[in-house]
């Protein structure tokens, strides 16, 4: 069973239903099971061996976005997403995982597939992409919105010590994440741009893993934990490093979110965890500390920001995004109505429920759609491929902050 | 239980999508916002009028019990299958079918929850008052079936006083209408106000009309903070007293404000004693004149510190946390029991005082939460549902307080409703020729008994 603190959680729920109208997917489907509270009821009656994990369990348990609103919106503060990811591997003890999650599971946790299927992917998956059909879909995405792979992955463009253009300011560890390393190049090279253009050496490990949140959080925690201890090596080799820059914000939940609990809760030691918690900065916060107003060239257009929730509600980072662009002279902000809900993607959620999925996208690319903005900036690679697989003909730009921040930087 | 051939009807009526048997469908509709647990032997959603009659039609036929649903926000069993049966959920009946602005009122489907359709009418400058705490959750027709009041009261009133009219379908399966969309209307007996505030037991609201108001046109919160819970009581009656209508009142004790605070960070102060949220609203002279006026009788009552808001965003937050207050109560301890005895406002005071020494004397842990310009109580009773010793001495306390609240005027229950918990009380507010009035009119309505079984009427002694 789960851990015994999580346990005690069921009871602080007081059914007040506060969390319904809060979650998407409640909204979406009307249903009881669906919402926060139903989930948390059954998990009770599962815990007092009054019910047991079933097949429909399972399903609703994987209803579900792990977008965390219900948590933070919770007044009882009872530990909602924790204890859903928490029975998520407690599931997986009796079933197993879809085949297309294993099939994802396995490559992103393996040494060697990993590297194998984005060589073949680029070699092979970019060119045949033209030759998907223009309206067949991924789960929720597109076809002809799916990203190419990256040439070369991020990680083999750069020495493992990048050094800053003019005296060294600081010194810091990047993480580029999977999305960034295979997909998207241009995150990973603004990123780095921007720290060495800042005077900040960077240094980029070549050992890292994928950091396993969507592994860990599909249930398979087992599955997850060597990377996780991989990446808990690798970080710690360097000390005398101010931080450790992510600017994908679901590795940065990852790390200081998720890796102190999952361990903890596997019983496994989480010192290393904690140091590395304290030290995991998103690339948006540790820019916060630089005046960046000399480096920055005028930009046009009008951009408007959706907040990951892997940021907003997982780390808590709500203003320094918007900061950074705000700074960007030229460039018009305009804020979206409920720029801090969920866009739908969910990592995998869309992949199982890409009905739901659309359904939720539809209402986010309204709210975008009425900024009247041309691009719209988030620091997520799940939100930008969801938001961006269902524009349709529209011709608005999704990027990373940091992208629109090095472009206003100019060639280095 | 239901026979399979039963529920194949019931099927072919909403199709199998709507129809929901699973073990888990049944378990997550088997509570509310209370500690009651009642399982049902299937949900249907209903979508339109029709299914809702045809449903009934064959539950009459096959004499099946039928409990109507909204949110399950509710704090008595109200909307649970006490005696099992089919659940009527109207959670996907949820649309607004009309909003007119030249007549100021609105026709809405029973499913749609408070808050957005709130949100909805405000989009066009009108403004539809009852607002009770959980209108983010509720739905309207619960709210109907409930006659919810909630933090507006004192000034706009209840949702029976916003009632225009409805569809309703009775147990038999028939379609009626109730009311007009006019502003007057004294035809015939008011079926429209006896229906709501009869928690379900009558007959199913299909479509609601509503009258709306123009929104006002500016808010002002005040925040009062008290060493002492009784100069917050003794506040509230005196600006009752001077004709001061304020848009709210409520009033919080300690243990409420810490448990918010915990939650909010709004940075509440956590050594007061109590404190008052009141809202004026209004136009901006009625704003200006009242709110310093009001500002004057707390600080005169012997109020620490008077805040005024500094902008409508910290208005929101300040609600917000009112709003969740009695969720944020969890964190003290995991159960939560709100008594809702209501009291002339000029013994409110006293009633305070005699809720916690009976709690007191019963060793049961209590937080006091107030609408407090309606004399409406909410004494919260901190416990664990798991502790059987305790939840008898919480019981006892809330016998103490009832019997009470009687003696002073008071009624059972402002706003919750009498559900199953309170019934045992009925006889003491009602007297036999009421309850026998109130007997016979369920029976015109359901002879057969099949809508809402085991509610007030019939779990309360004979």
């Amino acid at each position: 069973m789960i851990a015994k603190e999580l346990q005690e959680e069921v009871y602080n729920c007081i059914k007040c239903g506060i969390c319904m109208n809060a979650c998407p997917v409640y909204k979406q489907l009307h249903v009881e099971g669906a919402a926060p509270r139903g989930k948390v009821q059954l998990i009770k009656k599962i815990q007092e061996g009054k019910f047991d994990i079933s097949e429909g369990f399972k399903n609703l348990l994987y209803t579900c976005l792990l977008c965390e609103t219900c948590t933070v919106n919770c007044p009882s503060g009872v530990k909602i997403d924790r204890l859903f990811k928490a029975m998520r591997a407690e599931v997986l003890k009796k079933y197993k995982l879809p085949l297309l999650k294993r099939i994802m599971s396995t490559v992103l946790s393996s040494d060697q597939l990993l590297p194998f299927c984005m060589f073949w992917g680029r070699t092979l998956g970019n060119p045949l992409m033209a030759l998907l059909p223009k309206n067949g879909k991924i789960g929720a995405i597109s076809f002809s919105k799916l990203p190419k792979f990256n040439g070369k992955p991020l990680m083999d463009q750069y020495p493992e010590i990048i050094s800053p253009s003019g005296k060294a300011q600081g010194r810091v560890i990047y993480f580029p994440g999977c999305a960034n390393n295979f997909l998207f190049e241009n995150v990973g090279n603004s990123t780095i741009k921007v720290l060495q253009r800042l005077g900040v050496e960077v240094v980029f490990p070549k050992d890292l893993k994928c950091c396993s949140l969507p592994i860990f959080l599909s249930g398979a925690r087992q599955m997850a934990l060597s990377n996780i201890k991989s990446n808990l090596s690798a970080f710690s080799r360097y000390d005398n490093v101010d931080a450790i820059i992510v600017d994908c914000a679901t590795c940065g939940a990852a790390f200081k979110e998720e890796y102190v609990h999952i361990l903890g809760e596997m019983g496994e030691d989480t010192k290393e965890a904690q140091k590395v918690k304290n030290k995991v900065m998103d690339i948006s916060q540790y820019l916060a500390k630089f005046d960046l107003k000399k480096y920055l060239q005028p930009l046009k257009g009008r951009v408007t920001y959706h907040d990951p929730c892997h940021l907003v509600r997982s780390q808590k980072i709500k203003d320094e995004p918007r900061a950074l662009l705000k700074q960007i002279p030229g460039l018009d902000f305009a804020e979206m109505v409920g720029a801090d809900v969920c866009c739908g993607g969910g990592g995998t959620f869309q992949l199982d429920h890409p009905d739901i999925s659309v359904s939720i996208t539809k209402n986010k690319i309204q709210s975008i759609r009425n900024t009247g903005a041309d691009t719209v900036a988030s620091g997520c690679p799940g939100c930008r491929l969801q938001i961006n697989g269902n524009l349709g003909n529209e011709k608005i730009r999704v990027v990373h902050p940091i992208e629109l921040l090095a472009e206003a930087m100019g060639k280095v | 239980m239901i026979r399979p051939e039963v529920i194949q009807k019931f099927v072919s009526i909403v199709g199998k999508d709507r129809c929901k048997t699973s073990p888990e469908d049944l378990l997550t509709h088997s509570y509310d916002a209370s500690i009651l647990e009642f399982v049902p032997d299937a949900i249907l959603f209903p979508v339109s009028t029709e299914e809702v009659s045809r449903i009934m039609v064959l539950a009459s036929a096959e004499n099946v019990f039928v409990t109507p649903r909204g949110s399950a926000s509710g704090l008595g069993g109200e909307c649970l299958a006490k005696k099992g049966g089919i659940l009527l959920s109207f959670t996907q009946m949820n649309k607004i079918l009309e909003i007119n602005t030249e007549n100021r009122y609105a026709i809405v489907e029973p499913g749609i929850v408070i808050a957005d359709f709130q949100k909805a009418v405000e989009a066009v400058n009108l403004f539809y008052p009852p607002d009770p705490g959980s209108a983010t959750v509720a739905s309207i027709g619960g709210a109907v079936m409930m006659n919810a009041g909630g933090m507006r009261g004192i000034k706009y009133g209840v949702t029976r006083d916003y009632l225009l009219g409805m569809e309703i379908v009775l147990p038999s399966g028939e379609v009626m209408k109730t009311g007009t969309i006019t502003a007057k209307d004294v035809t015939g007996y008011d079926l429209t106000r006896l229906i709501c505030g009869s928690e379900g037991t009558l007959a199913i609201a299909t479509k609601i009309t509503v009258r709306l108001l123009p929104k006002p046109k500016a808010r002002r919160t005040l925040l009062a903070i008290y060493d002492d819970i009784d100069d917050a009581g003794k506040t509230v009656a005196k600006i009752v007293e001077a004709g001061i209508i304020p848009a709210t009142m409520e009033l919080m004790d300690k243990t409420v404000i810490k448990a918010v605070e915990e939650a909010f960070h709004l940075g509440l102060p956590l050594d007061a004693a109590a404190l008052l949220l009141i809202d004026v609203d209004g136009d901006d002279a009625t704003i200006e004149r009242q709110s310093p006026l009001i500002a004057e009788f707390c600080q005169g009552q012997g109020a620490r510190n008077v805040r005024t808001s500094s902008s409508e965003e910290e208005n929101v937050q300040l609600w917000a946390a009112r709003r969740a207050a009695f969720g944020c109560i969890a964190r003290l301890r995991p159960t939560c029991l709100i008594e809702d005895a209501t009291v002339p406002v000029n013994q409110m005071v006293k009633a305070i005082k005699k809720v916690k020494e009976i709690c007191e004397r019963n060793n049961v842990q209590i937080a006091v939460l107030a609408h407090a310009g309606d004399g409406n109580l909410h004494p919260l009773m901190l416990c664990d549902q798991r502790d059987k010793e305790e939840m008898a001495r919480v019981e006892k306390a809330m016998d103490e307080f009832v019997e009470y609240a009687m003696t002073i005027g008071g009624t059972l229950s402002g706003e919750h409703g009498i559900g199953v918990n309170k019934a045992k009380y009925l006889p003491q507010q009602l007297s036999a020729t009421s309850l026998k009035i109130q007997r016979g009119i369920k029976n015109v309505f359901d002879p057969q008994g099949i809508l809402n079984p085991g509610s007030f009427l019939e779990v309360s002694p004979k």
